[in-house]
Order: C-alpha cells, then structure tokens, then sequence
C-alpha cells in the first residue's frame, strides 16, 4: 500500500511539476515523475498479485464527509499493473514526442494527472473515493483531448462528442452507485457486497442497466462507441495510447466489479445482454476497422472489436457463472481478462507506433503513406510486432489469449439454457469472423501503410523517430512477444485476479508451465514449440533456397502491364484495398460515393476533372444519434430565443417572475 | 469447306487432320514439355492474333503439346511478338521483356515480326523486332497458318 500511496504521489507530483516548471526541464520532470509513478504501482499490484492477499486503507482526510477507501486486490491490481505498464511506455514515449506537441503546460500538467487517475480507479473501494477518481480521468482525458486543438478543428468535435458521452456514462454510473449505496445502507463496496443478497431483484437489475449504461459507453461497446473513433484518433499519440490502453480497461472493470463482484452475479439475461454488446461491438468494430484508412480511425474501432471480444468473454463467465458452471466460468472470465492485458500491450504499441508515423510523415491517411521501412526500419518492426499480436499470429501474445477464449466458449456449450447456448455460439461465430477482419485491417495497414513505394512527399522524406519513442514502442512491444512465447507467465496473476472478480478462490482447471493447459479439456498450447517450428522450419527453407538457388538476382520494374508512366499513384491505396468488402458489408458500413466530372467548354467528350469522394461514415451515429442531436440543436435554438442577451427582457423575466411568486403567495 | 465438314462429322465419324510435324529451331528445346508465354502485340493487324487464338483453340490444340498463354510476362518463359513495333510499342515491349525471368525465348510470330512484312519502313514504325531484341524463333505468313504456329511450338515444347 506505501509503493502505492508513493507511486499515486509521484503523479500528482508530476502534475504540479508540469504546472510550475519552466519549459525546458518540464517536459522532462513530468515523464521521470509519472514513469516512477508507474513503476511503484506497478511494484505494489504485482506484490498483490503474486501473494493473493488484498491491502486497504481508510483514510478520513482526503473527502470531507466520506473520508477515501482503498483497496487493492488481485482484480484491481491486474488493472493497475496494465495501466503502469502503458503509462510507462507512454511516458518514456511522450519525451520525444513533446517536441512535436504536449509541451504546453496544460498538457505536461494533465498528462500525469489522468495516469494517476488511471492508477486511482482501480484501487478505489467505496463509491464516492471511486466516483471523484473516474471523474478525474474523464475531466483530466477531456483536457488532454483538447491540447491540440488549434491544429486539428476535428479536436474540437471530437472533444464534444466525448464531453456529452462521458458524462451522460458518469452521470449513470452516479446513479447506479448511488442507488446501491442508498439501499444497501453504506457507501464502501463492503457494504454494499454485503448487502446486495437482500436487495430486491427490480433494484438491482436497474442499478445493474445504469452502470452497463456508464460502463459500456467508457469501454466503447456499440451502441455506445460513437466518441471513441473521434475521440482516439484527435488525442496526442500517448494520450491515445492511454485511452485505448487503459482507460477502455477501466469501462470493463466496472462491469466486472460491480456486477460480478458486488452484485453477485445477478440474472441470466444481465449476461445475455453484455454478451450481445460484445457481439455487436466485435463485428462493428471490426468492419469499421477494415474500412478505415486513417491509422488511428482504424485502431480506435480495432478497439472497439477487442472490447467487444472481452466482453463476450466477461457475458460468457457470468452466463456460466449463473447456470452454475464455476470452473467453466473462471475459465471464460481469465481469457477475458487475459485479452485485455494483451490488448493494452498491442493497441498502446499500434498506436504509439502511429503517432511515430505521424510524427515522420505528417500524415496519418493510409493511402498517403507507403514506403517506410526503408526510412523507418524500427517503427517499421515495432509496429509489425503489435499488428502480428492483434491478428493473432502464433508465438504472439493475441494468439494465446483469443485461443483461451474460443476454448471457453466452444466448453461452455455444455452450459443448460438455449438461451446461453445461442448467446456463446454467437460469441464463437463473432471471435471467427473478427479475427479474419482484424487481420484484414492489418494487412492493410502494414501492406498499403509501410510497403510499396511512398505516396506522398512527407512519406518520401520521412526520418527515424527519436530513441525514447522508440524505447516507448519496444517496452509494449517485449510483453507482447514475451507472454506470446511464454503465456502460463502470467497465470497465476489472471487466476487470482478472476477468482476475485466471480468471488471465488482459485478455481481455474488451467495448467500453466510456459505454455497453457486445460486438463479437464484435454487442450493445451505450447507457443514456445510453435514458435521453435516456425523458426526451424524458416531457417531450413531459407537453407535450402540459399543452396539451390541461382546466386545472381536481377532487380526488375514491379509489372505495369508494360505501361511508360508508371507512378508511385498508381499503386493499391487502403481504399482499394477495403473496397471490396465495403461493397460485401455495404448495409453495415453504407459507404458514401460522389462522383463530380466536370467537362471542358467545348464537348462533353472530354473530362476536365474527376472528383471522387469516398467515406464510411459511422452508421449508428447517422441512425441513432443524428436525430437526438438535430432534437437538441432545435431545443438550443429555442432556448436562445428566450435568453437573447437583451438586459431589458432579463429583467422583464424577473419583474414577472416575482409578480407570479406574489400572486401565489397572496 | 468448313461447314461441311461440320456437317459430314455429324454424320460420319469426328474431322481430324494430320498432327503438325514440330520444326527444327536454332536452339535445343529448352522448355522441355512446357512453355508459358505471354502474347505482346506490338502494332499487329490481328491477323496473327486470330489465327493464335486458333492456334491454341480446340481444334488445333497447341495446348496439348505443352504451350501456354498466360496473362503476366511474370508467369512466363517467353514472349510470343506479332505486328511491326510501332513507335508506341517500342517502349513497353522493352518493359515486357524486362519484366520476363530468364532464361526466356521470344518468339517473332508473323511476317510484320520477322521482317516488317508489307509496313517495313512506313513512318510509324520504331525499327525492326530483330533490331531491338534477340529473336530466338520466327513463324513466317502472313498470317501465319495455326499448324506453322502449332509446329513452332512442338519445336519448343519438344512434345
């Protein structure tokens, strides 16, 4: 708990430090600052993890009225532990980055403030010490959000879009809490983990729909989604590593928390609706994704797809959990949280490596791009690893944590209940068809993103980024690789942390050694010897190619079909290469089209210029939220009418207002 | 002629005629048993184009002796040339052969090809085939019969 309190204290050292100090050593104080942060956490979740036992303290100082509550246990130490190594990452990446932008003292102030707020959350065991914590985080990502916002209009849009969502999600999160709270007679998650047995099944099924509400909108499931495709993209590449790397985390943990953990569980269907936000969330993101040609636009919705495969696996522990298939139930809920942990090693790597490409081209658009391992050959290998982790290659750390996750799904058919059986077999169809999709997206985004010829000059003339972004890369880049070769590593940290969270002891049928095994399934995975093959098997091909082939190699033009003008435009661009399977899913993602020709003067024969004008627009942001905003804008401009700046008519409003007040009193 | 033929294969038994004879080229056969080429028509009048798809059509068949069309110069072992190389051919045949793997054999396919035929030396015309690239067979005619492209093949091919 002191590593804790220290590394907590470290952070907000850091933020006074970025507020006060002068603008060369800022930049450097904060990242020392909040790197130690993240490593005393880091320290502290990782003594809880590996002993099992929770620490807490109470502490009356801090809020007036309620005093703060902490708690760490296993469940929340996993968190914090993921959340450390990002932020780690994303500090050590942020020195080199700041001489492009996050230099401003609002932004040095902010950024160790959101990662404490990050580390905060999860530690928290009582409603109010945990309201005031996610309140930080959402009002401390808002800021950040904005600190590029006199280069990019698009910051500004993004930043109401997520203002309106986080809050709508904070204030039913506030709701639910609060209703618990109230009726289970205390405000510590003790109380009320005592107490929810005998709450009525109404009120905790309403209190449960308010904080899915709230959670499911910070954690990006669609219908919910729609700030993270404008609000990811728009942020500084750290920030955004952070939000999808951690902050989308914490959406998760809440659901875990409160309705697994405190709530017990509840009913059937809070799990059957939890699993068909993960379906709908994997697909969608997924199709998004692969439609994206902007880098970041594509990682944010391959988030929204992650999420959604998470939370298939979290819906299918609770279904289980219900029907009571405990160790099944362990099972699914250790995946999920399994392929959180990798997501947050992967996504923060993709998009740390996005923000380099950003930062060396000045472009993020996948179809300007190209040609960039030659002119940014560690980038180029950094991202490559992250992309081959979220594709879920063997020997890569998705492969182990999606396999977890089909394993129990495919066992939990032994669950009684259609209705459980159609939600997993669902789930089971989606992890298929998103895994393809996202490695759809990634070919894309390396094939088109850094192969071929450059299209564009800033991509020609691109150079290496600096080695402490380079060093942020490599830090998220070695879990990947590492607990790819090695997953059973982290076993025992998965087990504990979801035995806490379905509130059970060690119960998981896993065997770990270096790889994973399920004994009472008979299935297990041995990456290391995957990954050995693999490598033989190259090493041997590469032999004999060497042996058998001619020595001298004739370096010809890439074939043209024999045509003179062959340019670096007239190469496959990402919207090309998603063109196809925008038209198979053009109900989803209902592309846009518009073709201009405008005609030269004197015949129609001849074309002076085409316009061509593509975009995927988001489809549920046309059909659902389109209509709520045009609703408000007409209610704004109602309002406006009635307070028009006129000092006359303010005072009109009084003198008729106090005339009625006297009418009613007499 | 042809119709009855047709006609008289309705009634009697199938038309056939005599296999083409392969002919002596300058070189071994050293795509032994199977040659892939890609067609580039250079300034052709289609001529030479009609009686290729002949050629390689269901009667005569040079399929069945190991010759190919394929769509790339990538996938192939040779260029099959028809036409006279117009001024703007000239460059993309170059890149055509450019972009074929050696070992390779390019073949002249036509009079225009092999000579200039009846455009040699009109103002169109870059140069003669052999002027810009090693010719390694030749099929004369104009056009030449589906047999002699046929024969040339199997001269190739070795089949």
């Amino acid at each position: 708990m002191t590593l804790l309190l220290v590394g907590l204290g470290l952070g907000l050292a850091g933020a006074i430090a970025g507020a006060i100090l002068p603008v060369r050593v800022r930049v450097l104080g904060t990242a020392v600052c909040s790197s130690g942060a993240c490593v005393m956490t880091f320290g502290a979740a990782t003594r809880v993890l590996a002993t099992g036992h929770a620490v807490t303290l109470h502490s009356a100082a801090v809020l007036p009225l309620t005093g703060i509550d902490l708690r760490l246990d296993p469940l929340g130490a996993l968190f914090i532990a993921t959340t450390a190594g990002v932020g780690l990452a994303a500090s050590c990446y942020g020195v080199g980055y700041a001489e492009h932008a996050l230099r401003s003292r609002t932004a040095t102030a902010m950024f160790p403030l959101f990662l404490t707020s990050l580390l905060l959350v999860p530690a928290t065991s009582s409603v109010a010490t945990f309201l005031v914590a996610w309140e930080l985080m959402a009002l401390t990502s808002m800021l950040l959000l904005l600190v590029e916002h006199r280069h990019r209009a698009a910051a500004r849009d993004a930043f109401q879009w997520y203002a309106s969502m986080t809050h709508i999600g904070a204030a039913a999160i506030l709701i639910g809490l609060v209703l618990l709270a109230t009726n289970a007679g205390g405000q510590t998650f003790t109380d009320i983990r005592t107490h929810a047995a005998t709450l009525s099944p109404a009120l905790r099924s309403i209190a449960f729909l308010l904080v899915l509400i709230g959670f499911a909108s910070k954690a990006g499931a669609v219908p919910l989604h729609v700030w993270l495709p404008r609000a990811h993209p728009e942020a500084p590449s750290p920030v955004s590593a952070l939000m999808s790397g951690a902050m989308v985390n914490l959406g998760i943990y809440g659901i875990i928390r409160v309705s697994g953990e405190l709530l017990g569980g509840g009913f059937l269907w809070w799990w059957l609706v939890v699993i068909a936000l993960g379906v709908l969330s994997a697909l969608y993101g997924a199709l998004h994704a692969t439609a994206s040609s902007d880098l970041k636009r594509l990682l944010a919705y391959s988030t929204v797809d992650n999420i959604g495969l998470v939370l298939i696996g979290v819906g299918a522990a609770g279904a289980l959990l219900v029907t009571g298939h405990r160790s099944l139930a362990a099972l699914a809920m250790l995946a999920a949280l399994f392929h959180l942990v990798n997501h947050s090693a992967f996504k923060g790597c993709l998009f740390l490596g996005a923000g380099a490409i950003e930062r060396a081209t000045g472009t993020r658009d996948l179809d300007r791009l190209g040609g960039l391992t030659r002119r940014l050959p560690f980038t180029t290998v950094l991202f490559a690893v992250g992309a081959f982790s979220i594709s879920a290659l063997p020997g890569f750390n998705g492969f182990a944590s999606e396999w977890l996750l089909l394993e129990s799904l495919l066992h939990g058919f032994a669950a009684h209940g259609a209705a459980t059986l159609v939600a997993l077999l669902a789930g089971v169809a989606a992890l298929a068809l998103t895994g393809g999709l996202t490695a759809a997206a990634f070919v894309k985004a390396i094939g088109i993103g850094f192969l071929g010829q450059p299209r564009s000059d800033g991509a020609a003339n691109a150079h290496e980024v600096t080695p402490s972004m380079l060093a942020g890369m490599a830090l998220l880049a070695t879990p990947c690789l590492v607990i790819g070769v090695a997953p059973g590593l982290l076993a025992t940290a998965l087990d504990r942390a979801s035995g806490v969270a379905l509130g059970t002891s060690s119960a998981t049928p896993l065997r770990a050694g270096l790889g994973l095994g399920l004994p009472g399934i008979g299935s297990a995975i041995e990456p290391m010897l995957l990954v050995a093959a693999g490598l033989a098997a190259m090493l041997f091909t590469f032999g004999v190619v060497r042996l058998v082939a001619r020595r001298s190699v004739r370096r010809a033009e890439a074939w043209g079909c024999g045509r003179e003008l062959q340019t670096a435009r007239m190469e496959y661009t990402a919207t090309s290469f998603a063109e196809p399977l925008g038209r198979v899913f053009a109900d989803v993602l209902r592309p846009d089209h518009d073709i201009e020709v405008t005609h030269v003067a004197e015949s129609r024969y001849f074309a002076q210029a085409i316009h061509y004008q593509t975009r995927a627009d988001d489809g549920i942001e046309r059909a659902v939220y389109r209509p709520v905003i045009s609703l408000v804008a007409v209610w704004g401009a109602f309002a406006s009418r009635a307070q028009n700046g006129s000092v006359h008519r303010y005072l009109a409003y009084g003198f008729v207002a106090l005339v009625i007040v006297l009418v009613a009193l007499a | 002629m042809r119709r009855r033929s047709v006609l008289r294969s309705v009634f009697t038994r199938a038309v056939t005629e005599e296999l083409p004879r392969p002919v002596a080229t300058r070189q071994q056969p050293r795509f032994k048993g199977s040659l892939q080429l890609r067609h580039v028509d250079v300034g052709s009048c289609n001529g030479c184009e009609l009686e290729i798809a002949s050629a390689f059509g269901p009667h005569y068949d040079a399929g069945r002796f190991g010759a190919r069309l394929v769509a790339s110069p990538r996938h192939a072992d040779g260029l099959l040339v028809t036409g006279v190389v117009t001024k703007n051919m000239a460059g993309p045949l170059q890149k055509t052969l450019e972009a074929t793997p050696e070992p390779r054999v390019v073949i002249a396919c036509g009079d225009c090809a092999v000579n200039g035929g009846i455009f040699a030396g009109a103002y169109g015309i870059e140069a003669d085939l052999d002027a810009l690239v090693d010719i390694d067979v030749t099929i004369p005619g104009c056009p030449p019969h589906p047999t002699a492209i046929t024969e040339a093949l199997r001269g190739l091919t070795g089949r």
